[in-house]
């Protein structure tokens, strides 16, 4: 009797969802009928881009009075950029063992050198990886290996700015391929200057 | 005082038309300082968190944008404590400001 009300409950979630779809349908159909009968009050704020000294687009107007501006962004918030500042792409097959966030000597002293040179006022390091085991073990691996590059950073007198882990979420090349996967196992370091 | 723009104190003065009218095309800037908008010039503005935005006081008008990094989360830079502004952002226009 239980387990057949759970199974009730379980399912109802889902019919809810559907009806309340349904509804939803009902109400864009309606309302794409209505809108081509109402009439918008308001004025036209076409904006121009500007772009700012990282290379990344903003929307900006200026009404005669005031100004006004906001990161042109897509719908995933992700800047519109037309050139990044990523200053650094540290292979990770180079730093690190299979699994391992332990940089060996040869590494470290790479970083050191990199991080003396690239003089950025502060850093942001990302670490990522290919999809190959699970996302949250991968989230956990590159934000292990972020920090270790950051470590090293900090430890060269670089400011850092932020440290994250993407795992698998931020590819940047296809992971059907074996030189595909290489070049997602990565640190990225993002130079604020 | 940031209303007094010159500019319009010149308009108001000769009572030409389409001053103080609905301004229709709000990508460029006009009057003394007239420019299209991608010419402002930027400063970094640090917000009580420590992170970085565009400042632009471009005269009569003031623009502020957040600084994003590639992943769209806020740069924080750490150039200047919290509520300081750094940077050429005054130097885009002619119009004097002195606030």
């Amino acid at each position: 009797m239980t387990g057949g009300l759970s199974k009730f409950a379980r399912a109802l979630p889902g019919r809810m969802a559907a009806a309340v779809m349904g509804l939803a349908l009902a109400i864009s159909a309606a309302g794409a009928a209505a809108a081509q009968q109402t009439t918008v009050i308001g004025e036209r704020y076409a904006p121009t881009i500007w772009v700012d000294p990282d290379g990344c687009e903003h929307w900006v107007m200026d009404d005669g009075w005031e100004g006004y501006m906001s990161p042109h962004v897509n719908r995933q918030g992700i800047p519109v950029c037309r050139r990044g500042n990523v200053c650094g792409v540290m292979n990770t097959d180079q730093l690190f063992r299979t699994d391992s966030a332990h940089i060996s000597s040869a590494g470290r002293a790479r970083l050191v050198n990199f991080f003396h040179q690239a003089n950025a006022v502060s850093y942001i390091i990302t670490g990522h990886t290919d999809s190959r085991a699970s996302d949250q073990y991968n989230m956990g691996l590159s934000l292990r290996r972020a920090n270790a590059v950051a470590r090293v950073a900090a430890g060269a007198g670089a400011r850092i700015a932020d440290v994250r882990g993407y795992g698998e979420r931020m590819p940047k090349a296809s992971n059907n391929t074996a030189a595909g996967m290489a070049q997602n196992r990565r640190v990225e370091i993002i130079c604020i200057r | 005082m940031k209303f007094l723009k010159p500019a319009l104190v010149l308009c108001a003065a000769s009572l030409v038309a389409g001053c103080v009218d609905n301004k229709r095309n709000k990508t460029v800037d006009r009057g003394i300082d007239s420019k299209h908008l991608s010419q402002l010039q930027a400063g970094i503005w640090i917000d009580p968190k420590g992170c970085d935005h565009w400042i632009i006081d471009d005269g009569a008008e003031g623009y502020l944008s957040q600084r994003l990094d590639k992943y769209g989360k806020p740069v924080c830079s750490g150039t200047a404590p919290p509520n300081t502004a750094t940077g050429a952002y005054k130097s885009g226009s002619t119009v004097s400001d002195p606030i």
